[in-house]
Parts: structure tokens; sequence; C-alpha cells
């Protein structure tokens, strides 16, 4: 039999997800990342991504898709993930995510590295990027 | 003369009246947005706590806690104030407590510790005029209603905050802001933010102590998981101070019904007498008049 353990995402603003989940697969800061019930315990980093969650009795084909900000998860018995923000697919407005993706990218082709503004723009691109590539269904991206 | 006087008071009755429907509709409006707030804030809250809990989890576990967050820094000496106003008045002493136990910490501090002149981050409208018009340092100002605040937008406001602690140019930052105790009443709360002030746990969880994996380090989980705790409990506290707004206006609105209501009783009451005198001295009047025609 599988085991299955409790995953609860949270956001500042609400509590994202929490239920019972076989598998759950995160971007860390070494790459894609899957934990499974048993895993040791840890802290690990997150960065903006895909949160691809399998819950219990479903198959792998059948899997969660959200758009997830830059985070961390805690690996005890059960699975807390933190993040700035967090959000389904039906949720991302896919035009205002491209609105967002254009604006900063001609923002960063105007401005210096050295301006502050610079890493505040790169990270709203990487945001907008990460919530398109959610939105458009293309899950197997690789 | 009378028929003046009575005219004033009419007059006085009527423009009183108009503010109570004003001051009414305002508590009730406020009524609702404390409601909306109250609920935001509770969410807030909890993931605020569940922060807390994961720094102190680490801290348990490391053995020696890295000193740049949680020390006083020898060579710098200057303090980052981050002050909570609303961007409205008409909230009774709201904006005024503040303002005042922010002088008054800032005072304190300089004349017992000699300490440079504080920087000042504004959040409110209040807050702002307030110090800008008296030249303080401000750092930065945010000035979006309360209510819309998102985490991300807070954010923006407060990673230079931690950027300045980190490049060595000041060295505590403390938060000030209406803390919500309950809709009746709102306390102005001093809060250090950094450095961290750790409080060891009186029963360490010997038991606890597993293994933890740390990925990429324990110190770099530290170092995003403190400014990420500055940075929420910035957004906290905005969202507390907004509650405690609303709830400190609906306090006032229902204070200026109260008194506007009493005020019109008493005017009525005058009104009444002197329409009273003014029939009675009438009367007498036309008596007189009648008594001297015998």
């Amino acid at each position: 039999m599988k085991k299955n353990f409790r995953l609860e995402v949270v956001t500042p603003e609400r509590l994202f997800y929490s239920g019972d989940i076989e598998l759950v697969i995160v971007k860390t800061n070494s790459g894609e990342e899957g934990f499974m019930a048993g895993h040791t315990w840890a802290v690990k980093l997150l960065q903006p991504g895909q949160l691809r969650i399998q819950e219990k009795d479903e198959d792998r084909q059948n899997m969660k898709y959200a758009a997830i900000s830059e985070g961390y998860i805690v690996v005890e018995d059960n699975v807390t993930i933190f993040t700035d923000a967090a959000e389904w697919p039906e949720e991302i407005d896919l035009a205002r995510a491209e609105r967002a993706k254009e604006r900063a990218e001609s923002r960063l082709k105007q401005i210096s590295p050295d301006d502050i503004e610079h890493a505040r723009l790169e990270i709203a691109l990487h945001r907008a990027i990460n919530r398109i590539r959610v939105k458009g269904g293309n899950h197997h991206h690789k | 003369m009378a028929a003046s006087n009575l005219r004033d008071i009419k007059r006085r009755i009527k423009s009183i009246d108009s503010t109570v429907q004003i001051t009414n509709a305002m508590k009730l409006v406020s009524s609702a947005k404390l409601r909306k707030a109250k609920t935001i804030y509770e969410k807030v809250n909890k993931y605020l706590h569940f922060i807390q809990g994961s720094i102190e989890g680490v801290f348990q576990k490391v053995s020696e806690v890295p000193d740049e967050y949680t020390k006083a820094k020898a060579h710098v000496n200057r303090t980052c104030y981050i002050i909570i106003t609303g961007n409205r008045g008409l909230c009774g002493g709201f904006n005024s407590s503040v303002i005042r136990r922010a002088l008054y910490e800032m005072q304190q501090e300089q004349e017992k510790e000699k300490r440079e002149n504080p920087l000042l981050v504004t959040i409110g409208l209040k807050g702002k005029e307030y110090f800008s018009k008296r030249g303080y340092e401000i750092e930065s100002e945010y000035l979006s209603p309360p209510e819309d605040i998102s985490f991300i937008d807070t954010q923006i406001g407060s990673k230079p905050i931690v950027d300045l602690y980190r490049e060595d140019k000041i060295d505590k930052i403390v938060l000030i802001y209406n803390r919500y105790v309950d809709s009746f009443r709102q306390e102005v709360t001093v809060q250090t933010l950094l450095p961290y002030v750790y409080k060891q746990p009186e029963t360490a969880k010997q038991t606890e102590r597993k293994y933890i994996e740390y990925e990429p380090s324990m110190e770099e989980v530290l170092n995003y998981l403190i400014p990420k705790y500055v940075e929420v409990m910035i957004y906290d506290a905005m969202i507390e101070s907004a509650t405690s707004e609303h709830a400190a206006r609906r306090m006032a609105m229902e204070n200026a019904s109260d008194s506007a209501k009493d005020m019109i009783k008493q005017l009525s009451l005058k009104f009444n007498q002197a329409r009273q005198a003014a029939i009675t001295n009438e009367i007498t009047e036309v008596v007189r008049g009648a008594e001297a025609v015998k």
C-alpha cells in the first residue's frame, strides 16, 4: 500500500492547499525535486516555479498543478510549503500575465543592470513567465 | 429678538442633524470594513506564527546562531523606525498616538545612547505628512489605502530596509503601530524586528533533535527566513493597523453621533423654552395692552 502524508501550502494571504497526498514536486535550488512519505526531515528553499501534487488515490497522470512564487518547504512527518504567492491555473489571467511579461521585458531593456529596479523587474519577469507556463497547460516542459 | 433667537437654534439643530447623518454613515462603513479587515488579519497572523515557528525551529537546531541578525553591530549606531499610521483622519487618537509614541521613542534613544538621527519609513499619509514637515529623513513611504494591501506590494517596500541592515547602514529596525486588542481598544506597540530576539524555549525539546537536511545550507535558509520574517511582520502590522484604524474610526464616529444627539436634545429643550418664553411674553403683552385700554 502506498503511503500518504498531509500537505499544506500557505501564503501570507490564505491557506492555498491542504490535503492528503502521495507525492509533491517543487523546484528547489538544485532543480525539480519530489517528496514522498518517509522523506528525511528537511528545510529547503524554493524557487518560483511549478508545484505538482499527486493526491491520494490518484495516478501520476492526474496531478494537480499550480504556480508558486519563491518560498521554502518544511519536510517533517507532514509537509508544509510557505510561499509568497500561489495560484491555480484557473486563477491565472493569461492576458494579464502576458502584459506583465512584456512590460517587464521592455523596462529591462531600458534600464541599466545596476539599477535597483533591475532585480525587481527580473523577479516580475520570472513570475510572469512561470504563470504563463502553468496556465498554458504545457505541463511536461523540459 | 426672541424670534431671531428661535431661528438660530433651529438652524443649529438642522446642521447638527446633518452631521449625525454623516457620522452615522461613516460608522456603518467602518464597521463593514472592520469586519473584512479582521478576517484578513487573522489569516496573516497565522502565517506569521508559522514563519516564526520555522525560524525558532532552525535556531533550536543550530548550535551557533549567526550573529548577523541577532547581535547589535558595534560600529553602526542608527535605528530605522517603521511608523504605521492611517491615510485619513476622523479616527480619534489613532494617528496622533502613534506619532507621539514614535517621537518619544526617538527622543529617549537619542538622549540615552547618543545615537545618530533616525531613519524613517512611513506607512500611511498622516505619518508622512507629520515627519516630512519636520525635516526627518524618510527612507521610503507607502501610501496605498490599507484595504487593498497585497503582500507582494509590501515586499517591494520592505526589502530595501533589510538591505540597509545588511549593508550596515542601520543596526536596528523598530516597528511602531496600533495593535488591535479588540474593537474597543487599540494599543500603540513598539516592536524591535532586528536584531532578532530569540527566546530560548524553557523546555527544549531534545527528543526532536532529528537530523534535518538544509538546502542549500543552514545559513542560506536563515538568510532567507529572517528577512522574510521582517517582511511578513511588516505586512502583518499593516493589516493589523488597518484593522485598528477601522475600529478606531467606528468608535470615534459612534461617539460623535452620540454627542451630536445629546446636543440636539439640549438644543431642542432650549428651543422649546425659548418658544415658551416668547409665547408667555406675547400673552403678557396682550394682557397688559388690554388692561391699559380699560
